[in-house]
């Protein structure tokens, strides 16, 4: 599978995020390396195998709904953003 | 031509779980300053780990029972990946390829079955609000446990899509799992609408309105796109594919920009969730708590209500559930002060989680029976029901005290009535009445009323009254 410049630009918008002429290409460079790297997997017959959606084998792992002590309070949440208004995160307008 | 509308609908209901689906954060957040409500987990810094919640997986399970669907044994959690600031991981955590619930159907008043094609486990995002040039982000709904219910194309016409997302609202709160608060969003429903030539095999290209969050901004959204694609195919021209917005003052839908790429989802497996493997024993249990639902209430009360008086009181869980608790002999009076006393404008600040007892409620109904109480003298017992003063005072007592337990000693009322007739301002209704004047017996009713001070039983009254004129 070749990854396009073209496939690369609709990821990055995907995620929003913006890229330079040369990140692009060395970008495109490396992504193509580790698809490449991960479809050898494609020359294994996997006929039969279920596929793994994880590796610790373990199931019904849940916790009770008991409401306890925040790790963590509001400002010093808030602290980490770039900008805050009423105790909001600001944020370029969307939509 | 004579096109026939295709609607399906999905609906995301929050449920009313005590901490969030992946974080042991208040997912109570009404009323609540915004961000007060916010773990790091649910901020996704670095390095967090959710942490599911047992009760959202029960509370799945009543959820589906309710609509007579299949709990699925295994389910498990997917990443689905988008952009935006009301999600702050960058995805929301679903179930996209093996969801808990599975197939089902809902059965509405008219007999309609609606049938679910499945409903799976989610996070809810945050709240944007916008502003001229910024945005602000309130993330105290992020990771709310959300079921989406995916109904089958089965509803053709505006008022059965209201009705299917009336139907969901009363099992949702019947079975405990929401607080089915639509005003602040408990539940919200997204339409899909598309109508094709009747006869045609095809299903006509279908417009998706999100966010309805009302049952009348529902069917009134529903009807528009019917009329607007009805238009828009009689003119020749093409319905496009797309998601639109309703406006509730202007009474429209309209499209929204929305791009293409948008829809590029890169579902993956979710890494930090182990699947759910949920034995039958585990489903039974569940399942078994669910109380008495819509169907039950409409099987127990067939014949001794009318149609009409049910469907209001299958809007109030506690109600129903209340009649359901009183005597037969009492149901339909209770029923009756239910819908005509209390649901009515003026009394709606009455209605409240402490209800009267059933003894008090069949109480009422004996001593109405027995001409007691007036329908009047009733009905104004039964607001003092509600009096948190009176509340838990025997209804024989709050009669007394109100002052409206009805003479129905014939003794005492003939001394009453003996009384009035001896009045010189009855002498002239008197004769009028022996003279053929019927309708003046009910000026003397009257007097012997206001002798009584109100507690006379007026037909009884009436019996004696035409004995002595006779």
């Amino acid at each position: 599978m070749d990854i396009s410049r073209a496939d690369l630009k609709h990821l990055a918008s995907l995620s929003n995020f913006s890229m330079s002429d040369e990140e692009l290409d060395s970008l495109s460079g490396d992504l193509q390396n580790i698809v490449s790297y991960i479809s050898e997997l494609n020359a294994l017959d996997t006929e039969g195998v279920e596929p793994t959606y994880q590796v610790f084998e373990m199931e019904n792992v849940w916790r009770d709904d008991e409401i306890k002590p925040m790790d963590a309070n509001r400002e010093e949440l808030l602290d980490l953003t770039t900008e805050e208004k009423e105790h909001q995160i600001k944020v370029p307008k969307v939509l | 031509m004579k096109y026939i509308p295709t609607i399906g609908v999905e609906c995301h209901v929050q449920l009313a779980t005590k901490t969030k689906l992946f974080s042991e954060i208040d997912n109570d957040a009404r009323g609540k300053e915004p961000n007060s409500c916010v773990s790091p987990v649910d901020y996704a810094l670095p390095g967090m780990l959710p942490r599911l919640n047992g009760e959202a997986i029960k509370f799945a399970i009543r959820a589906g029972r309710a609509m007579n669907c299949k709990i699925n044994n295994y389910s498990r959690f997917d990443r689905k990946h988008y952009f935006y600031p009301d999600s702050p991981k960058g995805y929301q955590i679903t179930q996209f390829y093996h969801p808990i619930i599975g197939e089902g159907y809902v059965e509405l008043p008219s007999g309609t079955k609606v049938r679910v094609e499945h409903a799976h486990l989610e996070g809810d995002a945050g709240k944007l609000t916008h502003f001229d040039t910024y945005s602000l982000v309130d993330l105290n709904r992020v990771d709310t446990p959300l079921i989406e219910i995916v109904s089958m194309p089965d509803i053709h016409s505006a008022a059965d899509a209201r009705d299917y997302c009336k139907e969901l609202w009363r099992l949702m709160t019947f079975a405990g799992v929401s607080y089915g608060d639509l005003y602040n969003g408990n539940m919200r429903f997204d339409v899909n609408v598309s109508i094709a030539p009747e006869g045609s095999d095809e299903l006509g290209t279908r417009t998706e309105t999100k966010n309805l969050n009302s049952f009348r901004s529902i069917e009134r959204a529903v009807e528009y796109e019917i009329k607007r694609q009805t238009k828009l195919l009689e003119a020749g021209e093409k319905v496009v594919q797309e998601t639109r917005g309703w406006n509730d003052a202007t009474g429209e839908t309209t499209g929204q920009r929305s791009k293409e790429e948008a829809k590029d989802y890169r579902y993956m497996p979710e890494p930090d969730l182990p699947p759910i493997n949920l034995t039958d024993e585990f489903i039974a249990e569940e399942s078994a708590k669910l109380p008495l639902m819509p169907a039950d209430y409409r099987a127990k009360f067939n014949g001794h209500l009318p149609n009409d008086t049910l469907e209001i009181l299958l809007d109030y869980p506690q109600l129903i559930a209340k009649l359901a608790e009183v005597d037969e002999f009492a149901i339909k009076k209770v029923a009756n002060w239910f819908t005509s006393v209390l649901l009515a404008e003026e009394n709606t600040s009455l209605l409240n989680d402490a209800l009267p007892s059933e003894n008090q409620l069949e109480e009422l109904v004996t001593m109405t029976d027995k001409n007691e109480l007036s329908s009047t003298g009733a009905k104004e017992v039964f607001i003092k029901f509600f009096d948190p003063e009176m509340h838990f005072k025997a209804t024989r007592e709050i009669a007394k005290e109100l002052g409206v337990i009805q003479e129905n000693d014939l003794g005492a009322l003939e001394a009453i009535v003996d009384a009035v007739l001896a009045k010189p301002e009855t002498q002239k209704a008197q004769e009028d009445y022996r003279n053929g004047e019927q309708k003046v017996i009910g000026f003397l009713v009257g007097q012997v009323m206001k002798e009584s001070h109100g507690k006379a039983n007026p037909s009884a009254v009436q019996e004696i009254l035409k004995k002595k004129l006779a």
